[in-house]
C-alpha cells in the first residue's frame, strides 16, 4: 500500500500535457534566438552527462522543439479528444447536451437513460456505454462523424432539438442486456427478437424515451428553460 | 538553417494545446483539432523540409 493516493489519470495527462506545452515553447523561443553565427559555431555546450559542439546541440533543440515535444503534447491533447469524451462530464460539456444530463441527474424522471444513471446499472461512463458506436469514441467513420458534431457546435450551425442522424443500433442494448436472465425470461423478446438483432424494430418500442423528447428539447416549450440549466455533475462516476 | 517561420507556428499551437489540455472545453477542442494539429503538422513538414534542402546541399542525400 502506498501511503498516498495515486493521482487520476486525468491529472497525470493534465501534467504532462502542460509540462510539454511550457517545454515546447521555451524550445521554440530558443529556436527564434538562434543566430546564423551560432549554426557554424564549434564553442561546446555542456549538457551535465554530454558535452556537444554548439551547432549539433542547436539542431538538437530544433528538433526537439519542432517534432519530438509536438508529438507528445499532440498525443495528450488528444486523450481529452478520445477518451475524455467518454465522460458523462464530457458530454455535458457542449450545452445543447444540458437536456440529457439534466434528465439523467432528475430523481422523478422515467427516461431509459436516467433510470440507468439512477440505479447504477451503468457504473460509469453512462453516455458511452449507450453510444459507443459513433461520436469522437467510436470507429474511424464515427470519428469523422465527431469532428462534424464538434464543428457544427463551435460555429453554432445546428438546429434545436438536436436528433440522432442514422438509427440508434439495438445492440448497443443487447450488448448488456441479451443472454441476461431476466431478458430472456420475457417471451415477447424471443418474439422480436429477429426484429431486434437486424433494427427492424427498436427497443423503445417497447421500452419508451431514452432521452426528454425533442418537444420538450425544442426552444420555447414549457420543459426547455429547466432542461437547458448547467447540469451539477460531481466527480465521475 | 532558419526557421523563425515553423517556430513561429509551433508557439502558436503550443499555446492552444496547453489551454486544452489544461481546460478541455468545446471551443478549444475545436481549436485543437482544425487549428493546432494541422499546424503542428504544417511545422514539421516544413522543418523536415529545411533538413533535406539542407543535407542534400551538402551532398549527404
Amino acid at each position: 500500500m502506498l501511503p498516498f493516493p495515486l493521482p487520476s489519470l486525468l491529472f497525470v495527462v493534465k501534467l504532462i500535457g502542460l509540462i510539454l506545452g511550457v517545454l515546447g515553447i521555451v524550445l521554440c523561443v530558443r529556436v527564434l534566438l538562434v543566430r546564423p553565427g551560432d549554426l557554424t559555431s564549434l564553442r561546446p555546450i555542456n549538457l551535465g552527462i554530454t558535452t556537444l559542439p554548439r551547432a549539433p546541440y542547436l539542431k538538437l533543440v530544433a528538433f526537439a522543439a519542432l517534432i519530438v515535444v509536438p508529438a507528445g503534447a499532440v498525443a495528450m491533447a488528444n486523450y481529452h479528444v478520445f477518451v475524455g469524451v467518454e465522460e458523462v462530464r464530457g458530454c455535458a460539456s457542449c450545452h445543447v447536451m444540458w437536456p440529457m444530463a439534466n434528465d439523467m441527474l432528475n430523481p422523478q424522471s422515467g427516461t431509459l437513460a436516467a433510470r440507468h444513471f439512477r440505479n447504477r446499472w451503468i457504473a460509469d461512463r453512462q453516455c458511452y456505454h449507450c453510444h459507443s458506436d459513433y461520436g469522437l469514441s467510436g470507429s474511424v467513420d464515427a470519428k469523422m462523424e465527431g469532428y462534424r458534431h464538434l464543428a457544427r457546435y463551435v460555429t453554432r450551425t445546428y438546429p434545436e432539438p438536436i436528433r440522432l442522424r442514422g438509427h440508434y443500433l439495438n445492440r448497443n442494448c443487447l450488448n448488456c442486456h441479451a443472454g441476461m436472465a431476466k431478458f430472456e425470461a420475457v417471451s415477447s423478446h424471443h418474439t422480436v427478437g429477429e426484429r431486434l438483432s437486424t433494427n427492424q424494430m427498436t427497443c423503445l418500442n417497447c421500452h419508451g424515451l431514452a432521452h426528454p423528447s425533442p418537444a420538450a428539447r425544442t426552444p420555447g416549450s414549457p420543459e426547455y428553460a429547466g432542461l437547458m440549466t448547467r447540469p451539477r455533475l460531481g466527480e465521475p462516476r | 538553417m532558419n526557421l523563425t517561420v515553423p517556430a513561429l507556428g509551433a508557439i502558436i499551437a503550443f499555446v492552444i494545446t496547453t489551454l486544452f489540455v489544461v481546460y478541455p472545453v468545446p471551443v478549444l477542442m475545436a481549436l485543437f483539432t482544425f487549428v493546432a494539429q494541422p499546424l503542428f503538422l504544417i511545422v514539421g513538414l516544413l522543418y523536415l523540409s529545411r533538413v533535406f534542402t539542407e543535407l542534400r546541399a551538402k551532398d549527404v542525400l
